[in-house]
């Protein structure tokens, strides 16, 4: 069985390609960045309760995590419509060949969200368990990361998709791709290394304002910070070197990106690393938001070179629609100003009710 | 096509989307209709200057949000990931055409979750102006995503001028989006009204409590009032044929639209009961109770709203297959397999026939049915069919079942997947054809010197079909068999007796001997059984018939005659149940329930009821039928009219008539036995196609009944031009020997359809020769069983006369043998032109 043939035809698009990837790119730097801290910090604090750390940091989060859940999801739904626009005939299938566990997502998330407005409004009274509690939101998260990490693996790993034949119940994992662990452990760590540098970044503000105890929580925050980091460094050649060879070799379109923003990642991973450990914050904050965003376009250029022996996306046929874009970017300019003003009108508020 | 199907089975048949969207689309609304809920009520709390209410309020807004940002947003995606699975290229085919609505709809996401945030967080900490303002602005986004979700669902249904300009403005602001904006925003508002029952039932204080309840049966009742009569809005602005798929088309609506119909009112009773009532337990449970009422009351609605759109998943554009429409006619001819790129047995072999027909079914069928499950199941469908059967009824599909998409594979395919879904997807079935025992029968003595007399004897009909109403519960049968015979006094110049003649018969049958007189008629004796004899066991689909005439006493001639009476009606080719006996022959009670039920289900009647209650259903005693002389119900098609005509509309297939009629070449009747069948006639080359005939019937009838609906049906599938299609009277009006055989000539074509005899005289079975006296059949055996008869059971048990009197299976008197009655050759063709002639169709 010839797998490219497989390859479902793509349908057309209502304006050109780069629009989309555009968006995919910024919201899924969003996503990424709240999905981080969501896992991130439910993974610090379940730590922290089983070494039996319980202190404000661990309150912090918690008060924290249901809102963040709000966003993670929010925030992933988004790059999740702009990547099924240019990959989606890549997306749904592998979608189909997993979709017992691809479904089971909402159900978990389902579990982890309630969970988290447990852990965050009964904190004081369920001492006891804390630490169960936590580890299943962690948990939850987790396998909810390794749903995703299938799901965006199998995608680009077309050789594996001839086991339909086999299964077709919708039950088909990625293991035995190369890169699937170690894709998995680089997300994982990543999101615990954004997770610590939010958990300084908000004692960060509180030192500003004056707040005691602040470094702390800063100290905290840095020290899983840099051991997460350094970690992802070894993590991530593994990741790198289970890569195809014709992905990594220079040559292909887009691999000079694709490289170069590797090039560029580390060493703004590597600076973050440096202020980190130095506590610095807010320098290494803008350092690892460098990071990331590069990340993020290594992302996209490696699923490009994976797929180019079948697919560009310049491929794609456009029939020409511009007014529903230029509709969504008013309403989206539109609808930031109104967020920004609800902001504005609590902060402004002179308080109680009058 | 396109993508991998997801094999499911109990979950399959839309169970998983109809369970996970009813869900969510229920807290979805409450999501806006509580948003609107929240200000209003805080706004009553701040007008009435009571802290009990801004209390209820903001407890209500912690529901609130629990409920709406966790279940209703997962759910809401829920719903996302579920159609990508079970519908990706239908998905694809969204997300490509609105990607920028749904874009659209994120930002008023992002703007609810946001408002909704600060407006519970904030809940007393900021100025209540500011704090409506927030509570506004939340309800302002959520509307708005209802909005924009509004135009992508009813797009599904009704896609408008989109299908011919592909505009996102036309496809979004599609023929029913304003009337579901309203309908849906009512909904919500009452679904806001329900769930704050669950909520204000918990107030402790006796007064606020009642309070409270019954503000919110006023968003319960009021809305409600306006939802009705926008849903009357909404079914105006439905295209006919959306329209018709719910209200008339579909007998699987049914019971949605009476859900909606009936538990409206009990909404508006409930919301009246709780204003009524004070008591906490009284409206606890009524609460709880009108939730689940709400719950279904939203899954009529989305039912019916879904089923509307069949067989499409974007109406007039994808069937629900992801077959475009406008590939349709590609993908017949290159068949389903081919077309499809997940798919491993692209050419159909003998080897991999089965698996090709397990693709098959995942591609066509599972997109809608479950296997095993609650929703749309195959198992009970399929077991109802054999493989010819069910090779008929896919062949047809969508035509008088226009909720089913058309069959879109080859025919090959067809015959395929049909005995995959009748052979393993149900397994059992088997076809077994029956052994057939021979009979033997010793010839009457006839001596061609000295006999006097000769008798000619036989049915008026080859066939008589049989439904043992007391054994199978339906009477389905023909009239009785009638019997005639002509005595013939040999004599160079013959004459045929009918005064001092006595002629009797007697019949061995399944019932004992069944005996009489025959009556002396207008030029033949003829005699009518009391009722239908059963047949003889082991089956044999006929009984010979002795019958003797007597002349002054003394028996002056006797001759056997085989009378036709069949029991192997086809019914259960496609109704369900076996043979009842020995896997051959006889309706069992299992098939007649079957017809039954589609009667009843598609006609309206209750005609299984007095099945169940042991009664015997008779066909015709509602359709007029001319064989059992009944008038039938006013009204109502004649039964010939109403079976082929009904039928004729579901079933597509080249010789359908056996799948009915008992001439099937691997039954246990073989009823078409006759020299036209050894000439390898076809039914439809004197009868027609089953559209074609049963366009005949239905023309004569035009103006009754469901015949101009049954029309329409079969318009299509004719292979005559519809226009001229000369009407019949159904037993009458019948193919005319002389169309073909024109002038008794050999005959000048095979086709006799549409040239009808004008009356009853004209019918073969009625006509005599030119001579004026010997009736066609005497000579020529009985309809469908013209001499040569060359029956399964017996060479020449279909030839018993020319056996016995001339030693030859032909008609009497061939090849010059009119010495039979004669006793001597003659010269002139005074029959009938071609009575000298030798028969051309010799052994």
């Amino acid at each position: 069985m010839d797998a490219v043939q497989l390859i479902p035809t793509p349908d057309i698009l209502q304006v050109p390609w780069g629009w989309f990837q555009g968006l995919l790119t910024v919201t899924f730097f969003l996503h990424l960045l709240v999905m981080n801290i969501l896992l991130g910090c439910s993974l610090i604090t379940f730590f922290r309760h089983v070494a039996g750390k319980n202190t404000d940091v661990n309150k912090a989060i918690a008060k924290k995590l249901p809102i963040t859940v709000a966003f993670a999801v929010n925030f992933g739904v988004a790059p999740l419509l702009f990547v099924q626009v240019i990959y989606g005939h890549f997306m749904y299938a592998s979608s189909v060949l997993m979709a017992i566990y691809w479904l089971s997502i909402f159900v978990i998330l389902i579990f982890s969200y309630y969970s988290t407005y447990i852990y965050s409004m009964n904190f004081d009274k369920i001492v006891d368990f804390h630490t169960i509690l936590t580890g299943f939101i962690a948990g939850t998260l987790l396998a909810v990361t390794f749903i995703f990490t299938t799901n965006f693996s199998l995608m680009t790993n077309i050789a594996a998709w001839p086991e339909y034949f086999n299964n077709p119940e919708g039950t088909l994992l990625n293991l035995s791709d190369p890169s699937f662990y170690p894709r998995f452990l680089h997300s994982v760590f990543g999101a615990v290394a954004v997770g610590g540098m939010a958990i300084a970044l908000f004692y960060d503000f509180k030192k500003r304002k004056g707040e005691n105890g602040a470094d702390d929580g800063i100290a905290i925050g840095m020290n899983w910070f840099a051991g997460a980091t350094m970690l992802n460094f070894g993590i991530g050649s593994w990741y790198w070197g289970s890569l195809p060879e014709y992905v990594r070799e220079l040559g292909g379109a887009g691999s000079a990106f694709f490289l170069i923003f590797i090039f560029l990642g580390i060493v703004a991973a590597i600076f973050s690393l440096i202020y980190g450990m130095r506590h610095e914050v807010r320098p290494a904050v803008y350092y690892l938001l460098a990071a990331l965003f590069c990340m993020v376009l290594v992302r996209e250029f490696a699923r490009r070179l994976t797929l180019a022996p079948w697919f560009k996306t310049s491929d794609l046929e456009v029939v020409a629609q511009y007014s529903p874009l230029i509709v969504f970017l008013v309403v989206f300019a539109g609808g930031l100003g109104v967020i920004y003003y609800m902001i504005r009108l609590v902060l402004t508020d002179k308080g109680a009710r009058s | 096509m396109n993508y991998p199907v997801w094999l499911l089975d109990v979950f399959g048949g839309g169970t998983l989307i109809a369970l996970i969207a009813v869900v969510h689309v229920y807290v979805a609304h409450f999501a806006v209709g509580g948003g609107l809920f929240l200000v209003f009520t805080e706004m009553k709390g701040l007008r009435e200057e009571s802290p009990a209410i801004l209390e209820y309020t903001r407890k209500h807004a912690r529901f609130f949000l629990l409920l709406t940002m966790v279940f209703g947003g997962l759910t809401g995606v829920a719903i996302w990931f579920t159609i990508a699975l079970l519908s990706p290229a239908g998905t694809s085919s969204l997300i490509h055409t609105f990607v920028f609505a749904w874009a659209i709809e994120w930002v008023f996401f992002l703007g609810e979750i946001v408002a909704l945030l600060l407006y519970y967080y904030k809940f007393n900490k900021i100025s209540s102006k500011n704090h409506l303002i927030l509570g506004w602005i939340y309800f302002a986004c959520a509307w708005l995503s209802l909005f924009v979700i509004n135009g992508v669902i009813d797009y599904m249904l009704t896609p408008g001028e989109w299908l011919n300009n592909q505009n996102f403005w036309s496809g979004f602001f599609n023929p029913t989006f304003w009337p579901a904006l309203f309908f849906r925003t009512f909904l919500a508002l009452m679904i806001a009204g329900l769930f704050g029952f669950l909520t204000s039932v918990n107030i402790k204080d006796d007064v606020m409590r009642h309070k409270m309840v019954r503000y919110c049966g006023l968003w319960l009742m009021i809305p409600l009032v306006l939802l009705l009569a926008s849903a009357v809005w909404y079914k105006a602005a439905l295209p006919l044929p959306q329209q018709e798929m719910i209200f008339t088309k579909s007998p699987e609506m049914k019971p949605f639209l009476s859900g909606f119909i009936f538990i409206s009112p009990l909404l508006f009773a409930g919301g009246l009961l709780m204003a009524a009532f004070r008591p906490q337990a009284v409206t606890r449970s009524v609460a709880v109770v009108l939730f689940l009422l709400g719950f279904l009351y939203m899954g009529c609605f989305e039912f019916m709203r879904e089923g509307g759109r069949r067989p499409y998943i974007i109406h007039d554009y994808m069937y629900s297959t992801s077959i475009l429409k406008a590939d349709l006619e590609d993908v017949q001819k290159k068949g389903v397999l081919q077309s499809s790129r997940w798919v491993k047995n692209r050419i159909i072999t003998p080897e991999n026939r089965m698996d090709a027909g397990a693709e098959l079914n995942m591609i066509l069928c599972l997109p809608c049915h479950s296997t095993g499950g609650p929703l749309n199941d195959m198992i009970p469908i399929a077991r109802r069919f054999t493989p010819e059967g069910m090779e008929a009824f896919l062949l047809g599909i969508g035509n008088a079942n226009p909720y089913m998409p058309p069959f879109a594979g080859t025919s090959a395919e067809a015959t395929v997947l049909a005995e995959y879904l009748t052979t393993v997807l149900v397994p059992g079935f088997t076809s077994v054809e029956p052994e057939i025992q021979p009979l033997f029968v010793v010839p009457a003595p006839f001596s061609a010197e000295s006999s006097e007399y000769v008798l000619l004897a036989g049915a008026t009909l080859g066939t008589i079909l049989y439904s043992e109403p007391e054994e199978s519960g339906i009477d389905l049968s023909y009239g009785a068999p009638v019997i005639r015979a002509q005595l013939i006094f040999r004599d160079e110049s013959p004459s045929v007796i009918l005064d001092g003649a006595v002629v009797r018969y007697s019949i061995k049958t399944g019932d004992g001997d069944v005996k009489g007189e025959m009556e002396a008629k207008d030029g033949y004796f003829e005699a009518t059984l009391g009722e239908i004899p059963r047949p003889v066991q082991p089956y044999q689909p006929f009984f010979i018939a002795e019958i003797s005439a007597e002349v002054d006493g003394t028996i002056v001639a006797a001759t056997q005659a085989k009378i036709g009476v069949s029991t192997e009606i086809g019914c259960r080719n496609c109704h369900g149940g076996s043979w009842r006996q020995d896997g051959r022959s006889g309706m069992s009670r299992a098939t007649a329930s079957g017809i039954l039920a589609l009667h009843d289900k598609w006609s309206n009647t209750n005609l299984s009821d007095d099945f169940n209650k042991g009664k015997t259903v008779v066909c015709s005693s509602c359709h007029a039928d001319y064989s059992r002389a009944t008038e039938g119900q006013p009204g109502l098609l004649s039964l010939s009219t109403a079976i082929h005509g009904y039928h004729a509309g579901f079933i597509s297939s080249d010789n359908s008539c056996v799948l009915c009629h008992s001439s099937s070449d691997t039954g246990a009747s073989h009823s078409f036995d006759g020299i036209h069948k050894q000439l390898e006639l076809l039914c439809s080359d004197c009868h027609g196609t089953l559209p074609d005939h049963a366009a005949s019937l239905l023309k004569q009838e035009k103006d009754k009944g469901q015949a101009q609906k049954l029309l329409s049906l079969v318009q299509n599938k004719v292979q005559m031009d519809i226009v001229e299609i000369n009407p019949r009277a159904s037993w009458i009006m019948e193919p005319d020997c002389l169309t073909c055989h024109v002038d008794f000539q050999p005959p000048e074509t095979d086709t006799a359809f549409n040239s009808w005899t004008e009356d009853e005289a004209g019918l073969f079975h009625n006509r005599v020769g030119e001579g004026g006296a010997v009736l066609c059949s005497s000579c020529h055996g009985q309809p469908h069983s013209l001499y040569p008869a060359d029956n399964r059971y017996g060479k020449r048990i279909g030839a018993l006369q020319p056996m016995q009197y001339q030693d030859n299976p032909y008609p009497i008197a061939a090849n010059e043998g009119c010495a039979v009655c004669h006793t001597t050759e003659m010269a002139d063709e005074m029959h009938h032109p071609g009575s000298l002639a030798t028969f051309r169709n010799q052994e």
